[in-house]
């Protein structure tokens, strides 16, 4: 790791509990030190309720660290949001039901105040191949349509901190891969640190720079990878053996208790 | 929709209102519950009879005049408090139990003070608004407090300001719980203009119940009865139409 370029997000030994209804309280995550570059793309994998959506939700400003600091670019997380300079794909789309999926993606612009870019809401609809559904409502999408909806609207700023937690979890292999390139896409024509919350192996090590292992109760860093495969990634790469090899070895990381046997 | 699923969904009300009426007619025809209860085709005549349109359209226009003017007052009213609450939110408690405290206390009760305060004539509407007042009021604030946390969690990082989530999220998330209480409204409104009317007013559907009642002219009664149950029905299903329709959009 080069120190030259400071963390554009960092987590110094974060902590976070939650405190039940019935008074007792639940320890979602310890101890994380994790911290991103400017530009980097790190995947977070690990089993359901190990802690990732939290760490997600910490980035984002939505939830407070109990102890430890959450930082981007050495300030508050609440201040990037405030400027419109992130963008979040939350892992149950938060549509709003009242509006299109064309005013949905182009909300982003309204709530900053700003002009809504109508080409380029029409790009990102086309790019998450929604073109014909522009004006539908979101009860009226399937749920990977309105996934892609909501990854369409997180993009649309043009935002520098991308957080993304399972996007492509109810999509098809086909949709999810086109949608991994779309994104790789995207992302390798400019700068954009993102943080990818997902299940899927191979589309970490598709997309990611680096690649996170939780293990739950509490949530922990079990392991950090750092994906070896040179940019851009043509899918072709997905039937390398080193690409196999790797996932081969991270499945395993997500079952510690079998790799013991 | 199909005829089949036409016939499932307006079928059994259409049925229950010609029962109904059968119901009136025959027990009305047959004198089943005494001389007071006249069949329902005596009092539709009563009603398209042209001598009494007179009588009945000045007071009918007095009583509605008075709901209209409850309803869109007690609505004024109470979306005024429940966007109170939500602007000066350490206000909520004190403004839910004095509003919780008025509805307790029965307009009945209420009413002697109205005669001392106010005129006669505007004790109708200040009835009818004071139980609007309440709906509204319960319906808004529950609405102001339905938005959604995944929604909300969104425009935090979106960084709106509490303005325009205010006017973007919150207030369209309102909406439905809004549109019912508007609903629930209009009956609450009709009782308190005609109860209002009790209290000595000179004019009106209400009060023309009362002497019609004391004068024994059956006929009239009921028809006072029926024009006043028909308009708040009417409404009422124009408003559920309305409500429908905000909560397939806004839910
Ligand atoms: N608001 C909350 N109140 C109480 N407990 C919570 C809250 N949010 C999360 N938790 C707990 O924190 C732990 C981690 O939750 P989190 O949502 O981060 O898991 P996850 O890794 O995203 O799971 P999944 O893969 O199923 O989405 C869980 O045990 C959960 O019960
Ligand atoms: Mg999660």
């Amino acid at each position: 790791m080069t120190q030259a370029t400071p963390d554009a997000i960092r987590l110094d030994s974060v902590s976070k509990s939650f405190r039940l209804d019935d008074g007792n309280s639940v320890t979602a995550l310890e101890g994380i030190d994790l911290g991103l570059r400017e530009g980097e793309f790190v995947a977070v994998l690990g089993p359901s309720g190990c802690g990732k959506s939290t760490v997600l939700r910490l980035i984002a400003g939505l939830e407070s660290a109990s102890t430890g600091e959450v930082r981007i670019e050495g300030r508050a997380p609440s201040q990037l949001a405030a400027a419109h300079r992130l963008g979040v794909a939350f892992q149950d789309h938060a549509l709003l039901p009242w509006l299109s999926v064309a005013q949905n993606i182009a909300l982003p612009y309204r709530v900053a105040g700003t002009k809504v870019d109508n080409a380029r809401v029409d790009a990102l609809i086309e790019l998450v191949g929604l073109t014909g559904f522009r004006d539908a409502r979101p009860s009226q999408l399937s749920g990977g349509m309105r996934q892609r909806a909501s990854i369409a609207r997180a993009l649309v700023l043009d935002p520098d901190v991308l957080l993304l937690d399972e996007p492509f979890g109810a999509l098809d292999a086909v949709t999810r891969r086109h949608m991994n390139v779309e994104l790789q896409r995207i992302w390798s024509t400019r700068t954009l640190t993102t943080l990818l919350v997902t299940h899927s192996v191979d589309e970490a090590i598709f997309l990611a720079d680096r690649i996170i292992v939780m293990t739950g109760r509490p949530g922990r860093i079990l392991r950090e990878v750092t994906v070896p495969f040179p940019r851009p990634r043509d899918p072709s790469v997905l039937r390398t053996p080193e690409f196999h090899a790797m996932v081969d070895e991270l499945t395993l990381a997500l079952e510690p208790e079998e790799a013991a046997l | 929709m199909t005829l089949r699923a036409r016939l499932h969904r307006y079928g059994p009300p259409v049925l229950g209102v010609l029962l109904f009426c059968l119901a009136w007619q025959l027990i009305g025809a047959y004198r089943l519950a005494g001389m007071t209860w006249p069949p329902l085709t005596a009092v539709l005549a009563y009603l398209a009879d042209p001598a009494h349109h007179q009588l009945l359209g000045r007071a009918a226009g007095t009583t509605f005049a008075a709901v209209a003017l409850g309803y869109l007052t007690g609505t004024g009213i109470g979306l005024g408090l429940a966007l109170l609450t939500r602007l000066v939110r350490p206000a909520r408690a004190g403004i839910d139990r004095l509003v919780a405290l008025v509805h307790a206390t029965p307009a009945i009760a209420l009413a002697p003070v109205f005669m001392i305060l106010m005129s006669r004539e505007t004790i109708p509407v200040a009835i009818s608004a004071l139980a609007v007042t309440y709906l509204i009021y319960v319906a808004a604030t529950s609405g102001l407090e339905a938005t959604k946390a995944a929604h909300a969690d969104l425009f935090r990082t979106l960084g709106a300001r509490p303005l325009t989530a205010f006017w973007r999220l919150e207030l369209p998330s309102a909406l439905p719980a809004l549109a019912s209480g508007l609903k629930l409204a209009v009956p609450v409104s009709f009782m308190g203009a005609i109860v209002g009317e009790w209290f000595g007013a000179s004019r009106g559907l209400g009060l023309l119940m009362i002497s019609a009642m004391q004068n024994f002219q059956i006929p009239l009664l009921w028809a006072a009865v029926l024009l006043t149950t028909l308009t708040s029905l009417i409404l009422y299903g124009l408003l559920g139409l309305f409500e429908a329709a905000v909560h397939r959009r806004f839910r």
